[in-house]
């Protein structure tokens, strides 16, 4: 099993459900809450998330893209965190979920700054490193109603840009998605091998159109064919 | 794969002390369903409502926010006074009990009534309840109500309404499913946000083709297949542009324009007469058109029509008369609309104006998309199919947000026209009770013995929809008659009201002083007023023997705004997870194309302070008040509150504020008997109602004959049912042209600059003029247009209470373009000057590629005064947030004028927000942070604990 | 990364210490005249203390030391784990190593312990760099040069404490100084090797790879489009700061970092080869010597962090790592 998500960047609008919907279900979750919020009504507000949304421009003006980028733990198969976690706290799943054991964790960092995507943050306040749990305690919740037995980010997201599924599964709607439009792992040079992917925008429809110029004559001949067309069109 | 996998035992959350609640989420208009999880009575989680019609299981960041919203230490928590001998502004109040203000309140009130009920200003911002609120200041007296629509999206509404007879925003919807071409004109997130994200990808994954006309990339547009940068204020060039295009081309729909617009019907030419520019009527009174094959005059409302689309005829009393398209035609087949002309002014090149207008016709007519619905139209005939053009609009602030916002909406809706795109699969369909007949039948009250009567009810609502001069608001010398001059010469069709002209009107006593100032969930001090410093300098001006020229300011919010702070009294309302509300047909809907809907809201939360939901409150004022529709004929209360009134209170027989269960036995849908259960069935069945149309009347409902004779039967038309014949030529528009010319037989403006502006801006077709703060103002002096965007993250001012999206947004930014940047020797974080007209701010500046070279822009309402919403005195929000409210003023330079007119569309009393203009300069090294400032707001007597540090959120 | 003064303590105190206790090992081993018998155990006292003070540094470093105890569980996977459980046996070995430095023993066992430091010392040394070189999100730490640099680094600073107290005591020491100037050489050496390879940026990892814009993630196509589009941060997500940005993105102005550099190259190499050339005995400087030493370390250790870029900088707006 290979569990992950799919984050369709054609879609995504960069309107931060998922980062919320995640901070609002694990914060209250009894795997990783609470999560800190420091300085929440102060002049330095920052706090403990594990879903954010970045945003980038791509190109030049008037061509330029703006792309929305959520990036969250991409639960790679090989990942160093797990690798270089010292006390046994980052360990991965059977269903390739990699998650931090609370219980174990010394929050020495190095797994921060072995992951490149940034997927960890320490919690000052449990002294513990927290990340993305891919709701673990949502996803095999039979106590929840099937449809929602998925990560609340991907519940949320109003733009359907997120999926959830098994990798392993070619039939899965994250492995069909990610077959049809070229989805890509982030920084896979890096030997991690992440297993949440990203949709590139797709290619603009194009719409066929007459590109000749308008025919000559001015308002007045226009008007005079407009008024044929019409006549033409009454007469039927 | 090196890694080995092992599986621990992992802690579970104890669900047996959970509970499940559906009510609406109010971190925004949009009103998406919600499932709140609650555990041992706090919320635990809140999700979209899988269900529900709005937002069908998603949720937006603000809705998610929702229990940051709820914990937040700024929520008020007792009635307040101001603190006797203190000054208002400066933030000294003393709690009191809910029945001192109440008593308090109800006094000053009933003597207003009964002396002069005019005295007496009720304005409210963002608030759900448009329906009640204006029933309890139609039933007190005074026509001094509105809602913040005129500050807002009145020139959609409007515009909309008198012209297609559903309008963008609020009355309708994009069709996702079916459309294959999408052009949406300056949106960027707003109230309708959560529909438009899941529209967006439905429309993508069809492989529909999306553009956006926008001057800034964020957001939708940035997900757009086609970025149009477009200079703020001239969409209108750009529609027009297009339909010259159409035109030249001859790519219209010949059949809808004859048979569902007014294109064919007859204009009087006849100038210098009162009937100059009117339709020509037949006998019965109804506008005719000429039969193309027989050439004679007939009724426009014939079944079997085959009008004549153009030609100037000659009618039976000798008089000449054009056909609406042939007028049309001759204007936008003109020079002055050619793409080539319009190129420069819009900042949109000819090729790609004429490629979209191609683009959008070539969809229209050779991908049509067809139903297999069978339909019955108005006129008795039956088709198989429904046939549609599948290119769809929408359109929300920046074409609202501008003083020629009016006519650049129609000219949207002449696009739709003529391409036949409406209310068909694909198009930009109606949501029920829209379309509605224009005009719509519904005038605000302007008898002035109604309106100064005391202790009188109005016999009409305060706001309507005029469609002549005889309808304004206005006195026999012409005056206006409303505080905000809503419905006067200078705002004739100002049918949301002009609330950002209450507190200037009010304290120049102009035309009349008033005692009162009421203001519900709308924050006048700060970021929803033009002229910010201004208008807080007008609450607290006073008259020269002392007295405050607003005597007394009564504010009503949730959390401690800065408006708040200028109270004289507060009355604290409850958050949306505490409180009854209904989310009415009758206000605005959300319904869906497809289906009537309407919503509760119901407490999911214990009241754990002492405040009172302002619905019950202006209930209970209503009932002390004894007004009428609040009270039995032997003089007591009709409702017990809020609750009651919902079920008991009747608009008409059988209809009330919620649709669903109606009749006795709860099994009436849109009409019926109070049901006394109703409260309950909605709460059974997760807070909202909707009724499904059959398919037969989902599309082209304006001229859907099973859709018009439902909608009369359950009121949600107006009787009889008729089809609704789109407005090109707006007749109305020609009245009060014909009075602002001199014509017009009946009322005409007393002064010379409304009649110009009558005469100049009520073309009863589309057209483009620049916006007026433009055509007053050296524009090479101010360079840059100057607008905002909401961000998604917050709505209004309203979020940056919330801890969590606090650290996602919490100072904003001047944006420039990057390279307009560089050649002004601007770079990322300089503290830079921006200056109008009116005013000067100091900011930081941000560089983007995806902005029009010549705009700036900035998120709406970031900024916040030091203290407000229980945030830090040196919170970022403060230091370096700012806003853009300061260099706009609610009037617009003198232009000849005696008296200041408005800055607001001419037609509807739209704020015009976007018109702004300014120049941007570096400041000098020493001068950096947000200027201006203001003293910090001081603490409230209650001294709300501050949460502990860390915020360590949890339910357990 | 931000330079945390609790780690930059402990990996040069204890890179000292290690150095220290290796070349005591050696210099017991093949009974060196460099260091006399009675100021063997000395060192070696100094060499634990110096380890233990680092070691203590380190847990400072923890934002969860309850479970520090922990931390010798992943032997076989984390360079921390090893760096904790040899720091132990090491540091055992050591008492051992020096209490047989002291008490006469005859026989093998003074050898083996010596031995047995010296191989541990160098163990937990390449561990202890390690745990830095093995991370492949910063380029700059992933690189020969950063177990080397740390291991001469220490052997270097470890030498100085050695040569300090061998004056203090008056031993032949000059075969220590001629070892002391070599392995200043070699720090010179490997750190300028170090700092060249940290400016090829060959290497270097871009914003639009790490985005993917050579995946599509760029406007469409349009004629006359630049080949290699570039990419830019429009917003980082939050207005204020991260557990992220606090952690990665450390912004080091060039005129501190040319303090730290000069700091480097005068107190941490030139003060003390000047000292061991000028073999002053005195106790104060002595003292100095040492302890510019060690400061200097202390700013190579810091712009070793400073200068390292972490690819979640290029996620907040860097243009390369």
């Amino acid at each position: 099993m290979k569990l992950g998500l799919v984050i369709d960047l054609d879609t995504c609008v960069g309107c931060h459900a998922c980062a919320t919907a995640c901070k609002e279900w694990n914060g209250a979750s009894a795997i990783s809450g609470p999560l800190s919020d420091y300085d929440a009504y102060g002049p330095d507000p920052s706090g403990v998330w594990f879903n954010r949304v970045r945003h980038y421009e791509v190109g030049d003006y008037p061509a330029s893209k703006t792309i929305n980028f959520p990036m969250s733990c991409m639960h790679c198969e090989d990942a160093d965190c797990v690798t270089v976690c010292p006390t046994g706290a980052s360990y991965k799943r059977a269903d390739g979920i990699v998650l931090v054991d609370q219980d174990k964790c010394m929050g020495c960092n190095l797994c921060a700054w072995a992951c490149p995507y940034g997927a960890r943050e320490l919690d000052a306040s449990s002294g513990t490193m927290k990340k993305c749990t891919l709701c673990v305690d949502r996803i095999h919740d039979e106590t929840l109603p099937e449809p929602e037995r998925q990560p609340a980010c991907v519940l949320a997201c109003p733009a359907h840009a997120r999926f959830f599924g098994d990798f392993d599964d070619p039939a899965s709607q994250v492995s069909t998605l990610t077959a049809e439009r070229g989805g890509f792992g982030l920084l896979p040079e890096l030997g991690y091998a992440p297993v949440n992917r990203y949709l590139p925008p797709r290619t603009p429809p194009q719409v066929a159109v007459d590109a000749s110029p308008a025919p000559p004559g001015g308002a007045a001949a226009a008007l005079t064919r407009l008024i044929d067309a019409a006549r033409r069109f009454a007469a039927r | 794969m090196s890694i080995p996998s092992e599986d621990r035992a992992l802690p579970r959350e104890d669900k047996s002390a959970q509970q499940t609640h559906y009510t609406t989420c109010y971190m925004c208009a949009c009103r998406c369903g919600i499932k709140v999880t609650t555990e041992r009575g706090k919320v635990r989680f809140i999700q979209g409502n899988p269900d529900h019609p709005v937002n069908r299981g998603v949720l937006c960041a603000k809705g998610s926010a929702g229990i940051m919203k709820q914990a937040s230490p700024a929520k008020l928590t007792k009635p307040l006074m101001r603190k006797p001998g203190s000054e208002r502004g400066a933030g000294e109040f003393v709690e009191i009990e809910w029945d001192e203000a109440l008593d308090l309140l109800t006094a000053r009130l009933a003597r207003i009534r009964s002396t002069n009920p005019t005295q007496l200003a009720f304005f409210t911002g963002r608030d759900q309840m448009q329906a009640l609120s204006g029933l309890w200041a139609q039933q007190f007296g005074t026509p001094n109500w509105s809602a913040h629509g005129g500050f807002c999206s009145v020139n959609m509404a409007v515009a909309g309404l008198y012209t297609i007879g559903y309008s963008f925003w609020e009355f309708g919807t994009p069709d996702w499913d079916h459309a294959k071409y999408f052009m949406l004109w300056g949106v960027a997130e707003d109230h309708s946000s959560n529909p438009i994200k899941i529209g967006l990808e439905k429309l993508k994954r069809h492989g529909a083709r999306f553009v956006s006309i926008n001057p800034v990339r964020t957001g939708y547009s940035a997900i757009a297949d086609e970025w149009v940068p477009i200079r703020p204020g001239t969409d209108g060039l750009l529609a027009l542009a297009m339909v010259h295009v159409l035109l030249t081309d001859g790519t219209i729909d010949f059949a809808f324009l004859g048979r569902h617009t007014n294109a064919p019907w007859l204009v009087i030419d006849a100038p210098g007469t009162p009937d100059d520019g009117l339709f020509a009527r037949g006998a019965e009174g109804n506008p005719i058109v000429v039969d193309a094959a027989t050439q004679a005059f007939v009724d426009a409302a014939g079944a079997d029509l085959n009008p004549a689309l153009f030609g100037t005829f000659t009618l039976p009393d000798g008089r000449k008369a054009t056909t609406v398209l042939s007028l049309a035609a001759g204007r936008y087949l003109d020079a002055r609309y050619a793409p080539a002309t319009v190129a420069a002014e819009c900042g949109v090149d000819a090729d790609t104006i004429t490629r979209l207008a191609r683009e959008m016709a070539h969809v229209a007519f050779h991908e049509a998309v067809t139903l297999p619905i069978r339909w019955t139209d108005m006129w008795g005939r039956t088709h198989d199919s429904v046939v549609g053009r599948p290119v769809a609009m929408y359109a929300m602030r920046g074409i609202s947000a501008h003083s020629n916002g009016f006519q650049t909406c129609r000219a949207l809706h002449l696009v739709q026209m003529l391409l036949g795109a409406l209310d068909g699969p694909g198009n930009f369909r109606a949501r029920a009770p829209y379309p509605r007949r224009i005009p719509l039948r519904s005038l605000p009250e302007n008898d002035p013995a109604v309106i100064f009567a005391p202790n009188t009810a109005l016999k009409r609502m305060p706001n309507g929809n005029p469609t002549r001069p005889e309808d304004l608001v206005i006195a026999a010398d012409g005056s206006p008659l409303r505080i905000d001059r809503a419905f006067s010469w200078e705002s004739p069709l100002a049918a949301h009201g002009l609330m950002h002209m209450v507190i200037t009107h009010a304290a120049n006593r102009d035309p009349y002083p008033i005692d009162t100032l009421l203001l519900f969930m709308a924050n006048m001090a700060w970021n929803s007023s033009m002229n910010t410093s201004g208008v807080r300098e007008m609450l607290v001006r006073r008259t020269p023997d002392g007295e405050y020229a607003i005597p007394f300011l009564v504010v009503v919010d949730a959390f401690r705004s800065e408006t708040v702070n200028f109270a004289d009294l507060v009355l604290p309302d409850t958050t949306y997870l505490e409180r009854y509300d209904a989310i009415s047909l009758l206000d605005r809907p959300i319904s869906e194309p497809d289906a009537i809907a309407d919503a509760i809201r119901h407490p999911v939360v214990a009241l754990d302070r002492d405040v009172r939901a302002w619905q019950d409150v202006l209930v209970e004022l209503a009932s002390r008040l004894k007004l009428p529709a609040f009270t039995r004929p032997d003089g007591t209360r009709k409702f017990a509150g809020y609750k009651d009134f919902i079920v008991n209170y009747e608009k008409l027989p059988g209809i009330g504020f919620l649709a669903g269960w109606r009749g006795e036995d709860g099994e009436s849908h849109l009409r019926g008997k109070p049901n006394p259960k109703q409260w309950d069935r909605y709460i059974e069945n997760q807070s909202f109602f909707t009724y499904p149309w059959p398919e037969s009347m989902r599309y082209y409902k304006f001229a859907n004959k099973d859709y018009l004779e439902f909608a009369e039967k359950h009121a949600l038309f107006g009787t009889p049912p008729v089809a609704v014949t789109m407005q090109i030529y707006s007749e109305p528009l020609q009245k009060f042209r014909l009075a602002g010319q001199g014509h017009y037989r009946g009322p005409q403006p007393p002064l010379q600059a409304d009649r110009d502006r009558l005469a100049t801006y009520f073309d009863p077709l589309p057209f483009w003029y620049p916006p007026l703060e433009t055509q007053r103002i050296a524009a090479a002096d101010y360079p840059f247009h100057a607008i905002t965007q909401r961000p998604m993250t917050m709505y209004h001012s309203w979020d940056s209470q919330n801890a969590w999206l606090r650290q996602i947004l919490s100072a904003n930014h001047l944006y420039m373009n990057r390279a307009t940047a560089a050649r002004q020797g601007l770079a990322d974080d300089d503290w830079v000057w921006v200056e109008s007209h009116h005013g000067k701010v100091r900011c930081q500046l941000r560089t983007m590629e995806g902005v029009e070279a010549n705009t700036v822009w900035t998120w709406n309402a970031v900024g916040k005064q030091r203290g407000a919403w229980a945030l830090s005195v040196d919170a970022p929000e403060s230091t370096t947030g700012f806003l853009l409210n300061h260099l706009i003023s609610e009037l617009l330079p003198r232009a000849g004028e005696a008296r200041r007119i408005t800055n607001s569309d001419p037609v509807t009393g739209q704020a015009a927000w976007f018109d702004l203009r300014v120049k941007v300069t570096k400041a000098a090294p020493h001068e950096t942070g947000a200027w201006p400032q203001f003293d910090a707001v001081a603490p409230l007597p209650d001294g709300a604990a501050m949460p502990p540090e860390p915020l360590r959120w949890t339910v357990r | 990364m931000k330079p945390a003064f609790s780690i930059v303590f402990f990996t040069v105190v204890s890179g000292a210490a290690l150095g220290a206790l290796a070349l005591l090992g050696v210099i017991a081993l093949f009974d060196l005249p460099w260091l006399s018998a009675s100021a063997r155990p000395v060192a070696g006292v100094v060499g634990i203390a110096l380890a233990l003070a680092g070691l203590a540094s380190s847990t400072l470093h923890l934002a969860n030391p309850r479970n520090a105890w922990r931390s010798f569980s992943r032997f076989r996977t984390s360079w921390l784990s090893r760096e904790a459980v040899f720091s132990i046996a090491l540091v055992g070995a050591a008492v051992v190593f020096v209490a047989l430095l002291w008490i006469p023993v005859a026989g093998p066992l003074r050898s083996v312990f010596a031995l047995l430091t010296i191989v541990l010392a160098w163990i937990v040394l390449v561990c202890t760099a390690m745990i830095y070189a093995s991370l492949k999100p910063i380029r700059q730490w992933h690189t020969r040069w950063t177990p080397v640099a740390y291991v001469v680094l220490g052997h270097w600073s470890g030498a100085l404490i050695l040569l300090a107290i061998a004056r203090y005591d008056a031993s032949n020491s000059v075969r220590l100084a001629h070892l002391c100037l070599a392995l200043a050489v070699t720090a010179v050496a490997v750190k300028w090797g170090y700092w060249r390879a940290c400016r090829d940026e060959r290497r270097a990892v871009t914003l639009e790879q790490a985005i993917g814009v050579a995946q599509g993630v760029h406007p469409p196509a349009a004629a006359g489009a630049r080949s290699v589009m570039q990419a830019r941060l429009l917003d980082a997500g939050h207005g204020g700061r991260t557990f992220l940005t606090d952690e990665f993105v450390f912004r080091l102005a060039r005129r501190r970092r040319g303090w730290l550099l000069a700091a480097f190259w005068a107190a941490g190499i030139a003060l003390p080869v000047l000292w061991v050339v000028g073999a002053w005995w005195q106790t104060p400087v002595v003292v100095a010597a040492c302890l510019a030493n060690l400061l200097g370390l202390f700013a190579e250790r810091a712009l070793f962090f400073a200068d390292a870029r972490h690819t979640v900088r290029l996620f907040h707006g860097d243009r390369r790592t």
